[in-house]
């Protein structure tokens, strides 16, 4: 809420700048900035039109004549309907900056001398919705005579400086001038002087016509209506208006005006009512039925839910509780008695109506957060005072209750010594109770023991947390000095889980990828995409859009979406990973299980063409020889393989493998399926996908140091042509099955398969390794060993040994 | 002619031989032929018998010091050659050390993460554990044990995804609190920890708001922290990360969960406080939250609050990162165009 500076003066001294005030609140209470209104307009002043004519050359223009206090009258042509005779007007003079850098100027229109504009409040600054009805089509006129040449900007409360304070939920106190005046009070050491509502004791008169019925006080712990009768409804005065407009609020006419006023002086709520438009003479607060129909002021009908809490009288739905009044007793220019009506609603309720009918407004945002309920009575009774003043009202009624509940202060009690602990700080008792009576609190002290109590108005207190934070905030966080907690020494670090992600992240990183970072709610359609567990799917309750709806399955939607925005912008080449989790739900469970996952996707060329290389796209073994990188960092005794698979939908159906550790799958690698490849725009891309968690489990392998062998290796190659379906991981797999325990590697250096090999058949060379790590190794050993291999190969593959 | 004068005729010849030459065969060559046994020295010698004995011993030093002089001479000359040689093959050999390299990249970590690192292993220093937490929470943990019940206000502060009534995913990394917390042993000491991770709240995605985002919770609970402690462990952060220089102020806000609870600002960087564009022209920079657990929360655990208190703060990666590198646009962090990733290489 805004704070005048000029409102604020009617309750504490304002001996400093806007920006100062709007600083000092800042840091010591609520998130604050200064606003100035009207800055860089001028020449704005007060007009009285002494005649008018009509332009001869226009049927709606008319030539006025208007005394701006100086000695001669001004000429200016003015196209408003609106404009009369014996109006005090707003006059831009020649020379005037309007808003939006507009300018007034002398000249002539159609002909005619016009030496300067006549103005509407939308042309000076204020919001044409808040503009009053009457003038929103044309020129203001001032409500009364004015001072001509006077600072029309002034008197429209438009020159006013503001603290606009942000308020937290917490401080709805600030919600009202009279808050906001005990805050900024506390801040500079001045209390408010705030004076009581009076009614004209004469008016008041027991009278029994109308009743008020709440039905569960619980949910309305306040309900209080006062009758006015005879009143005159018609414009406010224009301090009234001025203070409504710059409160973003629109003058409607003297009732409506009191008491959106009073909302603003007191942060409560009053609704009115045309007494002579209800069904009954009662009021009943209510949960509407479900289904009920209520039309709003601007006609707009809603179908309510039981759960909305409803003011009617009768069959009637007056309105919303706390949250919108309806057209039915709408107070307009013909109410002659009027129902005022203050209330305390319960907070949840108000914003769950509010929220269901799309309807928050100033009201429901302060039920919402909390009102004062020590005030509630007083409100009802400063607006019947404010329609009085301007209303002439004749009889007064007493305070008619639906429900009211005692206004009971909060005590706190609290420990010097424990407040000083927590704040880390050392601040004698005097100090501390100087401040409690700066924040208007009473307090006693006994010893150590601090006991306040805690006026209704700042029903944001209750323990002494908060009695802590309201010392401290006042005393001033600057004031502070920053220390270390000083308690046992801990030794921190990351879970080992962790680390193994991170150095399985690292080995990918080193091996050129980089790393991105996706969203993990994606579209139907991409959570199934990579389902490779089929996992049942889990479904956000009410997702914003098509896009994000489900809880990813697999990083690699992501991954592909990735390679596609990168390519279509020319970053061809992209070596991706992601290290993220995937949410995987049991049958019949409602909560799923998020697996640490690491995936990555290669595209595009692994070499380029340069001066002195030649491009390489990128292949199965090159993405295979990144995940093997991988693998050996996993620091697991399992024996890696990779199954080929033509199971994985969105995979080439030959070049597609699961990965397995001793058997259990823990991942898959493969070339994209075509088709998928170009539904999703990409070129040629590998991906592969492997489960941290199970890898994590596999992190077992104890290093037992062994010094580097002394003794020379021997070699042999070995070449075989085969048929071409064997794998050759299944002759690897032999080979060293019979290769005898010197055998340590067995590498393949050359495949065929054309025209020069038997149809049907491929070519194999491997290069075999022995090594006796106690001796050196004879060449009868190795022979021996070559040949028990080259023996197994021909009986179990018949292989043909060249 | 004398033996004498032949020997010394066979010296100039050899040694005017062996500098004329060209090449190192020439110069091999040349020893073979002067100084082998069939070389005409050898020879010469042979005429050592018609010289008078007394000659003899001087006649031999004589040929003695031509052999090695034409032997000298060869060697200077081979010398001479060989640093020709390398000086051409080295002339030969030389490169545009200008044309590109053969690339060797090492991939980049996402900024994002090594914003996170940074401050995980900053607080690591201090003696913190890192734990991650859920991303799929319960409302009880996400809201309830944070103090915000059902129809709290402070819930509007965060709209969320639900998967149904109990279960959601998280809004904040607050929401490890409870767990760290009830599973905590105090008795082992105090419990010091940070819980980054990806949070997720109902947003349009624009350049300021992303439904899913990172956060890094840190907790203290000990029978002996205060608004001091939390004021100088921030201060020691934020120093860490945005320089040594930095100075950061307290401003009084609300959190349902921290009592008191403040919004911790830091001093421009870019301008050191004077005022400008990133500071907004207020010399201050709006970084985190942050404030002392509230006594609800280390109630709910199981905590005396009358004896523990705790110090709570959080942080948002995506602001940091943004702040430091000057980044306009959270998307920019989820797109994942390489080009964008590859400029953080190496920055933490």
């Amino acid at each position: 809420m805004k704070i005048s500076l000029n409102w604020l003066k009617e309750y504490i001294p304002v001996t400093h700048t806007v920006e100062e005030i709007a600083n000092k609140v800042s840091l010591t209470g609520i998130e604050s900035s200064p606003v100035t209104l009207g800055q860089g307009l001028d020449k704005l002043v007060v007009g009285h039109i002494t005649s008018i004519k009509s332009h001869p050359d226009s049927d709606h223009l008319n030539i006025c004549t208007v005394d701006v206090g100086e000695d001669e009258d001004i000429q200016i042509v003015c196209g408003a309907p609106n404009v009369a005779d014996g109006q005090y007007v707003i006059v831009a003079r020649h020379g005037a900056h309007l808003p939006e850098g507009k300018r007034i100027k002398h000249g002539k229109i159609r002909g005619i001398e016009s030496n300067g504009m006549i103005c509407g409040l939308d042309e000076i600054g204020v919001p044409e919705k808040y503009v009053p009805e009457a003038f929103q089509n044309g020129i203001y006129v001032f409500p009364e005579a004015e001072k001509t040449g006077s600072n029309a900007l002034e008197l429209l409360g438009l020159t006013d400086e503001m603290v606009d304070l942000d308020i937290t939920p917490n401080r709805a106190d600030t919600l009202g001038m009279h808050g906001a005046a005990w805050e900024i009070g506390a801040t500079y050491d001045e209390k408010p002087d705030i004076k009581k509502a009076e009614l004209d004791d004469s008016k008041v008169k027991e009278l029994s016509d109308i009743t008020a019925e709440v039905k569960d006080d619980k949910l309305v712990p306040d309900f209080l209506l006062r009758e006015l009768k005879d009143i005159t409804v018609g414009e406010s005065p224009l301090w009234m208006q001025r203070r409504l407009w710059n409160q973003n609020i629109q003058p409607v006419n003297n009732v409506i005006d009191a008491t959106n006023y009073v909302m603003i002086e007191y942060g409560q709520p009053i609704q009115a009512y045309d007494l002579d438009k209800l069904q009954e003479n009662k009021l009943v607060v209510r949960n509407a039925k479900s289904g009920e129909k209520f039309t709003l002021e601007d006609d707009t009908e809603k179908s309510l839910s039981h759960n909305d809490l409803v003011v009617a009288s009768g069959a009637q739905i007056l309105g919303i509780a706390g949250v919108a009044g309806g057209i039915e007793a709408r107070v307009t220019a013909d109410t002659k008695n009027v129902l005022l009506e203050s209330a305390v609603f319960d907070g949840a309720s108000v914003r769950k109506s509010a929220q269901r009918h799309d309807l928050r407004g100033d009201a429901s945002n302060r039920y919402e957060k909390g009102v004062d309920n020590g005030s509630v009575s007083e409100a009802l009774e400063r607006a019947v005072q404010l329609v009085d003043q301007t209303g002439s009202v004749s009889v007064i009624s007493q305070e008619i209750v639906g429900s009211r509940t005692e206004a009971k202060p909060t005590v706190i009690t609290g420990s010097i010594k424990h407040i000083n602990h927590l704040m880390g700080l050392d601040l004698s008792s005097y100090k501390i109770m100087k401040i409690i009576d700066q924040l208007g609190f009473e307090a006693k002290l006994d010893g150590d023991a601090v006991t306040v109590t805690i006026p209704t108005r700042r029903w944001d207190m209750a323990i002494e947390a908060d009695l802590i934070e309201e010392v401290i905030r006042i005393y001033g966080y600057d004031n502070l000095k920053g220390t270390l907690p000083s308690g046992m020494e801990t030794s921190g670090g990351y879970s080992p889980k962790r680390e193994f992600s991170n150095k399985l992240s690292n080995s990918l990183l080193s091996q050129g990828l980089d790393e991105v970072i996706n969203f993990a709610l994606l579209s139907k359609n991409e959570v199934k995409d990579f389902n490779i567990k089929e996992t049942n799917l889990t479904k956000l309750l009410h997702p914003m859009t098509e896009d994000h709806e489900y809880l990813r399955t697999s990083l690699i939607p992501g991954l592909v979406n990735n390679v596609a925005y990168n390519q279509a912008r020319n970053n061809n080449d992209v070596a991706i990973f992601e290290q993220a989790r995937i949410f995987d739900r049991q049958q019949g469970e409602d909560r799923p299980a998020e697996v640490e996952y690491i995936s990555g996707a290669v595209s595009g060329n692994i070499a380029n063409d340069s001066w002195n290389t030649t491009k390489k796209a990128v292949d199965f073994y090159d993405v295979k020889g990144i995940v093997e990188e991988l693998l050996s960092f996993t620091n697991a005794k399992s024996h890696f393989e990779y199954v080929a698979t033509d199971e994985i939908t969105n995979l080439h159906p030959g070049q597609s493998a699961f990965i397995t550790a001793d058997g259990q799958r823990v991942g898959y690698i493969g070339k994209l399926h075509p088709s998928y490849q170009s539904e999703h725009n990409v070129d040629d891309t590998f991906v592969f996908e492997l489960n941290i968690d199970e890898l994590f489990e596999l992190n077992k392998r104890k290093v037992q140091s062994q010094s580097a062998p002394k003794y020379p290796s021997v070699s042999r190659d070995l070449a075989i042509l085969v048929d071409k379906d064997v794998e050759s991981g299944q002759i690897v797999n032999d080979i060293f099955t019979n290769g005898g325990k010197y055998l340590i590697d067995a590498n393949i250096f050359d495949l065929y398969q054309g025209s020069h090999v038997k149809p049907g058949h491929k070519s194999l060379g491997y290069h075999l390794v022995f090594q006796n790590p106690n001796d050196t190794l004879t060449d009868e050993t190795v022979e021996q060993a070559f040949d028990v291999i080259k023996e197994s190969l021909v009986q179990k593959f018949n292989v043909e040994i060249r | 002619m004398s033996l004498n004068d032949k020997l010394k005729d066979l010296r100039k010849n050899g040694i005017n031989e062996a500098k004329r030459a060209e090449r190192l065969q020439e110069l091999n060559d040349l020893r073979v032929n002067l100084l082998g046994k069939k070389g005409p020295i050898t020879k010469a010698l042979r005429g050592m018998k018609d010289v008078p004995a007394e000659e003899r011993p001087e006649i031999g030093t004589l040929a003695n010091n031509v052999k090695k002089d034409i032997q000298l001479a060869i060697e200077e000359k081979m010398d001479e050659l060989n640093q020709q040689m390398i000086a051409k093959k080295l002339e030969d050999e030389k490169i545009d050390v200008t044309l590109p390299a053969q690339s060797r990249t090492i991939g980049t970590r996402h900024i994002l993460k090594q914003t996170i690192e940074d401050i995980e292993e900053f607080f690591i220093g201090l003696g913190y554990r890192v734990d991650a937490g859920h991303e799929v929470e319960e409302d009880h943990y996400n809201f309830e044990r944070l103090n915000i019940p059902k129809d709290h206000p402070a819930r509007d502060m965060q709209d969320t995804f639900y998967l149904t009534d109990e279960l959601l995913m998280r809004t904040q990394t607050s929401a490890q609190e409870g767990r760290d917390m009830e599973s905590h042993d105090f008795s082992k000491g105090p419990l010091k920890v940070v819980s980054p991770g990806v949070v997720y709240r109902r947003d349009d995605d624009d350049a300021t708001h992303s439904h899913q985002f990172h956060q890094i919770e840190g907790l203290v609970v000990d029978k002996n922290v205060s608004m001091a402690d939390l004021k100088g462990t921030l201060e020691a952060l934020c120093r860490h990360v945005f320089g040594p220089n930095r100075e950061i102020r307290f401003r009084p806000s609300y959190f349902p969960f921290t009592e008191p609870s403040v919004e911790v600002d830091i001093s421009c960087f870019n301008c050191n406080g004077e005022g400008c564009r990133i500071c907004k022209y207020t010399g201050w920079i709006e970084v985190l939250g942050a404030g002392l657990t509230h006594p609800n929360v280390l109630e709910m655990s199981g905590i005396d609050s009358t004896v523990y208190s705790g110090i709570a703060f959080g942080l948002g990666p995506e602001r940091f990162a943004m702040l430091k590198y000057g980044i306009t646009d959270i998307r920019d962090f989820y797109l994942n165009d390489v080009r964008f990733l590859e400029q953080f290489k190496g920055v933490n």
